[in-house]
């Protein structure tokens, strides 16, 4: 199982350089347009700061400590987004009938989509959250600890596969329609923006969505009660925080599950 | 090599509706009509045919195909290939077939059709000297030289074609199936193609499932043939037992000579059906009149210089079949 694995990463290095390859041939510069999704999610950050400016901290969260959750949240964010290129394509795919031959070759379909597309430009928001979440730990003034360094790499991994599963089921509702991907995407989108805020300010359904339907404050906002050493409001055990990649994997297998699913609704085109 | 069974698909086309919130209401309100594409339909493939799979447009042969490797799961019906369920087995099913989408390329459009044909063989793992002996062979057997380097979006319609046939055969599958893979080539592409197909299935044993809507193609490359029509299978069998069974009739073709004429020439099972210049055609029933008979009473009534039989194009056999000439008989196989 282990070497099938293996052997199936293998060939998606292959198939990215491929497609890697494939996109330099129309695209001058990567640097130009990383840059300019850079400046794109700069604007967001611009607006976190302005209502600051207004309000002087969010349900008793100061600027650094939010800036931390944004960076936390945009990192994993443009890093899933960027591992995850295939699924924003994904309806073409569905549309045209291409995915036809990605049913008939040997390698898993979630490794092939993945793989068919990478883009680069997409590092640039990476790369803004990571300044950003630099930032706001020099900022707030963290105090390391050897767990804490070692779960810090562990949320953020989590928050990119939750964040790569909600790609994932944004693409797989595809197989039924593929009328609704504009309307999804808000929901990834307002999703990861609601990251970007302490869980506590909201209330009621939309906390509880938060938590147990995607469960983007297991992976983001309880984690960073204990990176930060903040008293949790909510009220939950203290073993809490540290579910960040249970949730992440159950929402990931919730996710795979839901495509297998999709595949077998697939219907391919006329002609 | 290929078991069906009571195979069918049919396909829920709901009703579109605009705009974001219809989009929204098409996701819960599934209402919209079915399209029967394929019916019951059971057949077998025994390893080393060529079987022709045809019909008029929208027949359900591509359907049938993609049922057969798994792209698509039937709406009720079995069927083992190569030992697997497709749709279940689909991955496995995968490095036992090779597939060709005469509509749609199988290769990386943005990279040389080499880069492409390296990349398939990582994906089917295929050991570093199977590879080479066998691209050594395709490119002399389907001449890939002169493009082997050209990205494929700038290849011809029939070199890209070469290179999905390269592509599908270089992981040795003992399956091919091919849907429409003569579609828009030249007379001259299209033999290539044909001896390319007929060659694998001689000398590598690949057993092969072939769509097409030229009958040259079947009638160059199948001993059997299957036609389908809105999804039922109307005929399984020879292609030579098709021709006897329902091309009943022949066309004796006769020169007269200068000013002779057979005109008010009249016998039962005998019909004049054309006349240029000299020429006459007349189709007879092979069962009533025998072909010696009548060309004793025609030379009887009138000089004639030449005389010449045609037998019936199977293509006029086939299109009598999707008219309905054998919509009241029951399918049958050889
Ligand atoms: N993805 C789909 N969604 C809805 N209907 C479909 C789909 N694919 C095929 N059909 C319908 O199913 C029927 C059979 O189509 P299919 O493509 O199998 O025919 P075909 O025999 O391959 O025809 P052709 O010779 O034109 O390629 C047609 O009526 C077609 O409109
Ligand atoms: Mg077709």
């Amino acid at each position: 199982m282990d070497s099938q694995i293996g052997a199936e990463l293998a060939i998606c290095r292959r198939l990215v350089g491929a497609r890697l390859r494939g996109q330099m041939q129309y695209r001058g510069s990567f640097i130009a347009q990383i840059a300019g999704n850079f400046g794109v999610n700069f604007v967001e950050l611009i607006a976190i700061l302005i209502l600051f400016s207004h309000f002087g901290a969010i349900g008793g969260w100061d600027v650094g400590e939010v800036a931390f959750l944004y960076g936390l949240s945009c990192t994993s964010f443009g890093i899933a987004h960027l591992l995850g290129s295939g699924f924003s394509s994904f309806s073409t795919l569905i549309h045209q009938g291409t995915f036809d031959r990605v049913l008939v070759r040997p390698v898993g379909t979630l490794l092939q989509v993945l793989a068919a597309e990478m883009q680069i430009r997409r590092l640039g928001e990476a790369l803004q959250g990571v300044l950003v979440l630099g930032a706001a730990i020099g900022f707030v003034g963290i105090e390391w600890t050897v767990g804490r360094l070692v779960y810090l790499p562990i949320v953020l991994a989590s928050a990119v596969l939750l964040y790569v599963a909600l790609f994932a089921i944004e693409a797989t509702v595809c197989f039924w329609t593929t009328q609704a991907t504009e309307v999804l995407n808000a929901f990834t989108y307002g999703g990861s923006d609601m990251a970007q805020y302490p869980l506590h300010i909201y209330d009621g359904w939309l906390r509880g969505l938060l938590l147990f339907v995607v469960p983007i404050g297991f992976v983001i906002y309880l984690p960073s009660l204990y990176l930060l050493d903040k008293p949790d409001p909510l009220g939950l055990p203290g073993f809490v925080p540290f579910l960040a990649p249970v949730a992440a994997l159950a929402f990931a297998m919730a996710a795979a599950a839901l495509w297998r699913l999709g595949v077998r609704h697939y219907r391919s085109t006329g002609s | 090599m290929i078991t069906a069974r009571g195979l069918s698909k049919s396909y829920w086309v709901a009703r579109h509706r605009r705009g974001a919130l219809g989009a929204m209401r098409s996701l819960v309100d599934r209402s919209g009509r079915e399209v029967r594409a394929v019916r019951d339909i059971s057949f077998d493939v025994a390893a080393g045919e060529i079987v022709g799979y045809v019909g008029p447009n929208g027949a359900g042969k591509s359907t049938t195909i993609k049922m057969l490797t798994g792209i698509l799961v039937p709406t009720a019906g079995e069927a083992t290939v190569a030992g697997y369920v497709p749709w279940n087995q689909r991955k496995s099913l995968a490095s036992k077939i090779g597939v060709v989408f005469g509509q749609r390329t199988q290769l990386w459009w943005d990279l040389p059709l080499i880069e492409s044909l390296e990349l398939l063989r990582f994906v089917y793992r295929v050991p570093v000297d199977r590879f080479q002996a066998n691209l050594t062979e395709m490119r002399s057997l389907l001449d890939l030289d002169p493009f082997l380097e050209t990205p494929v979006r700038q290849l011809s319609l029939g070199q890209r074609m070469r290179g999905d046939l390269a592509a599908a055969v270089l992981h040795e599958p003992p399956l091919l199936y091919l849907d429409e893979p003569t579609i828009g080539l030249d007379v001259v592409a299209k033999a290539r193609v044909r001896e390319f197909l007929a060659r694998i299935n001689r000398e590598r044993g690949v057993t092969i499932l072939l769509t097409t809507h030229d009958l040259a193609d079947v009638e160059h490359l199948c001993r059997r043939m299957i036609i389908i029509d809105r999804g039922r299978l109307l005929y399984d069998g020879s292609v030579e037992a098709l021709r006897q069974r329902h091309g009943s009739h022949r066309t004796l073709v006769v020169d007269l000579e200068a000013g002779a004429t057979i005109d008010g020439f009249v016998r039962d099972g005998v019909e004049l059906v054309r006349a240029d210049g000299p020429r006459r055609w007349l189709r007879f029933d092979r069962e009533a009149v025998s072909a010696a008979s009548l060309i004793s009473s025609v030379v009887a009534r009138a000089p004639v210089v030449d005389v010449a039989i045609e037998e019936p194009a199977i293509e006029d056999i086939i299109r009598g079949i999707y008219e309905g000439g054998l919509r009241a008989e029951p399918a049958v196989s050889e």
